[in-house]
C-alpha cells in the first residue's frame, strides 16, 4: 500500500527527466567542462603540463613563442591544471558540448601562443611577465620592477647592479 | 538429485561488473562455487609508480566510481603523513563532507539495484530518482556527478560558500523526507522485498571476524566495525558518527544498514555545514615529499580502505599499494551462497556490494 501512494504521487508529478536535446539541460556554473586557455596571463611555468594525468597538455618552444596545446579528447576534466596554475591562465568552463565524430578526435585541440618579447636592451627574446604574476609577486604595482620587466634576465641583472632600477 | 555445473558471469551478474562464478548446483540449490577474478585488472598500482604525485590524484580517483573520493583521500593522507603536512581544519571538514556525500550516493545505488534484481523496477526507479538529488548536488558543488576531484595533497581544492551551503541544505531537505517517509518504510514492510531478501545469504558475527569482513556486510551481521569510530581520521572524532548494526546477517539486514547509513550520513552532512570553521582550504605552497612510508585507512562506502605509500624523495612514488574491503567480502560468498536457490545468486552478490574495479585495479 505504501508504494501505491508513491506511484500515484510520481504519476501526478510527471516525467522527471530533462528535455535535452529538445530543450536546454541545466548546467551548474561550477561544472568542470572544456578547458580554456588565456595566452595573455600564461607565464610558461609548465605546472599544468606537469600535473596533467591524462597528458592532454603540451608545451613546445618555437621561434615566435611558447606554444600551448590542449587535446580535449584525452582531457579528463580533473581540474588539477586550473588549481595549480599560479596566474589562473588555464580554467575549466562549464561547456560540456564535446561530443564529436571518431574521425575528428585528433583535431579536438585548442592552441595558444605566449609570444616572446624582445629585450629592450640587447634584443634577446624573453617570455613576457604578465600583470597577474607581478601582482602575485609584489602584491601591487611596483615601479622598480616595472622598469626591469622589458629586460632579459641577463640585462636585468646588469641593470640592477648598476643601480638603474632603484 | 541431478547435479551440474553452471557458469554465472562474467558480465551482468547483478551489478554491471565482471565477476565470474562456476557454480555447482544440486537441483535448485547451490552446492559450491569457484570465483575467478582478474577480468578488469588494469595495472593501476604499477601506473602510480610511473606518474608524479599530482597526476596520481586524478589516476587514483578513477580506480572506482562509487568510492572515488575515498581513494585519493587515503592517498593524500599517506603523503601528508610522510611529509608532516598539517591539513587546515576547514579542509578536514570539507573532506568529511565529500566522503559522506559519496556514501549517500553509493549506498542508495546499491539498495536501488537490490530492487532491480528482485524485479521491483518501479522501486528501483524511485530510489534512483531520489539519489539524483544527491547527484545534482555533487555536480553543482564539485563540478562532476561522480569524480569529485575534491582532494589535493595538503587539503581540498573546492570550497563551500554561504549560497552553496543554503543550496545543499535545501537539497538535503528534499532527500531526507523521501528517504525516511517513503524509501525506508518500503524496504522495511513491502512483502515482495521481505520475501526475497529476509533469511537469504546468512552469515554470523563470528564469520565477520574469521573472514575479516568490512563495511555494511560486517555491520549487517552485528559486527560494528567502522574506521570512522575505530580509528577516526580527518575530523570524525568531532562528528556524531552512528555505527548502525543489524543482527541477522542476511541480504535484507545489509540493505537496511545501508539505508540507515544514508540517513546518518545526511545528518553528518548537515553537521559539517553547521560546524564548518573559517580558514584556509589547503596547506599552502607545493609540498616537498621526503623519502618515507606511511599507512592510512579510511571508511569507504564498502568498508575499510587501507593505503600504503612509499616515497623516495622524488615526486614519483616508489610504491603505492591499497587493500579494498571487497577483497575480503567476496570470499564470504562461498559461505553465503551454499544452500541458497539459483535465483538468489544475483541478490547475494549485490548484497556484498562488490567493487570489482577497486579489487582488481
Amino acid at each position: 500500500m505504501t508504494f501505491l501512494k508513491i506511484l500515484w504521487d510520481n504519476l501526478r508529478k510527471g516525467p522527471s527527466t530533462e528535455a535535452f536535446p529538445f530543450g536546454e539541460a541545466t548546467t551548474p556554473a561550477g561544472y568542470r567542462g572544456k578547458v580554456t586557455f588565456d595566452a595573455a596571463t600564461c607565464v610558461g611555468c609548465n605546472m599544468c603540463e606537469h600535473v596533467c594525468a591524462a597528458g592532454a597538455i603540451r608545451f613546445a618552444e618555437a621561434d615566435d613563442g611558447l606554444h600551448f596545446v590542449i587535446w580535449h579528447n584525452t582531457c579528463v576534466s580533473c581540474g588539477l591544471c586550473a588549481y595549480y596554475c599560479p596566474t589562473k591562465a588555464i580554467k575549466l568552463s562549464n561547456d560540456w558540448h564535446l561530443s564529436h565524430l571518431q574521425q575528428d578526435k585528433y583535431t579536438q585541440l585548442d592552441h595558444g601562443v605566449v609570444a616572446y618579447k624582445r629585450c629592450t636592451s640587447c634584443g634577446d627574446k624573453l617570455l613576457p611577465t604578465g600583470s597577474v604574476l607581478t601582482q602575485l609577486a609584489y602584491k601591487g604595482p611596483n615601479p622598480r620592477a616595472e622598469r626591469l620587466m622589458d629586460l632579459c634576465p641577463e640585462c636585468r641583472r646588469k641593470a640592477s647592479t648598476r643601480g638603474e632600477a632603484i | 538429485m541431478k547435479s551440474f555445473n553452471m557458469p554465472v558471469g562474467p558480465l551482468h551478474v547483478s551489478l554491471e561488473e565482471p565477476m565470474y562464478f562456476r557454480i555447482d548446483v544440486e537441483g535448485e540449490k547451490v552446492a559450491g562455487l569457484e570465483i575467478t577474478a582478474g577480468h578488469v585488472h588494469r595495472g593501476i598500482e604499477y601506473l602510480t609508480a610511473k606518474r608524479n604525485i599530482y597526476q596520481n590524484l586524478a589516476l587514483i580517483e578513477r580506480v572506482c566510481s562509487l568510492c572515488s573520493n575515498s581513494h585519493p583521500e587515503a592517498y593524500c593522507m599517506a603523503l601528508e603523513t610522510i611529509a608532516g603536512i598539517e591539513v587546515p581544519e576547514r579542509a578536514q571538514y570539507l573532506r568529511v563532507f565529500a566522503d559522506e556525500i559519496k556514501r549517500v550516493a553509493s549506498h542508495m545505488f546499491n539498495v536501488a539495484i537490490l530492487a532491480h534484481v528482485v524485479g521491483f523496477e518501479s522501486l528501483f526507479m524511485h530510489v534512483m530518482e531520489a539519489r539524483e538529488i544527491m547527484q545534482d548536488t555533487k555536480e553543482t558543488v564539485f563540478g562532476n556527478r561522480m569524480d569529485l576531484a575534491a582532494n589535493i595533497i595538503g587539503g581540498v581544492k573546492y570550497d563551500i560558500d554561504a549560497a552553496q551551503s543554503a543550496y545543499i541544505i535545501s537539497q538535503l531537505d528534499r532527500l531526507e523526507p523521501l528517504l525516511l517517509n517513503e524509501i525506508i518504510p518500503v524496504y522495511e514492510t513491502n512483502a515482495t522485498i521481505q520475501s526475497r531478501t529476509r533469511g537469504i545469504g546468512r552469515i554470523t558475527r563470528e564469520h565477520c571476524i574469521e573472514y575479516g569482513l568490512m563495511g555494511p556486510v560486517a555491520r549487517g551481521a552485528g559486527h560494528g566495525y567502522d574506521v570512522r569510530t575505530a580509528a577516526p581520521y580527518a575530523v570524525y572524532d568531532r562528528m556524531d558518527v552512528e555505527v548502525i548494526t543489524y543482527p541477522d546477517g542476511d541480504v535484507w539486514s545489509r540493505a537496511m544498514v545501508r539505508l540507515k547509513e544514508v540517513a546518518a550520513s545526511i545528518r553528518l552532512l548537515r553537521q559539517c555545514l553547521r560546524d564548518l570553521p573559517d580558514g584556509a582550504t589547503d596547506a599552502g605552497p607545493l609540498p616537498f615529499i621526503p623519502a618515507g612510508e606511511a599507512v592510512t585507512k579510511v571508511e569507504a562506502p564498502r568498508g575499510e580502505l587501507v593505503y600504503y605509500v612509499n616515497t623516495d624523495g622524488t615526486d614519483i612514488p616508489a610504491r603505492v599499494k591499497w587493500r579494498v574491503p571487497s577483497y575480503m567480502n567476496w570470499d564470504v560468498l562461498h559461505l553465503m551462497m551454499v544452500g541458497e536457490g539459483i535465483s538468489d545468486i544475483p541478490l547475494i552478490v549485490n548484497s556484498i556490494d562488490p567493487c570489482i574495479s577497486c579489487t582488481e585495479r
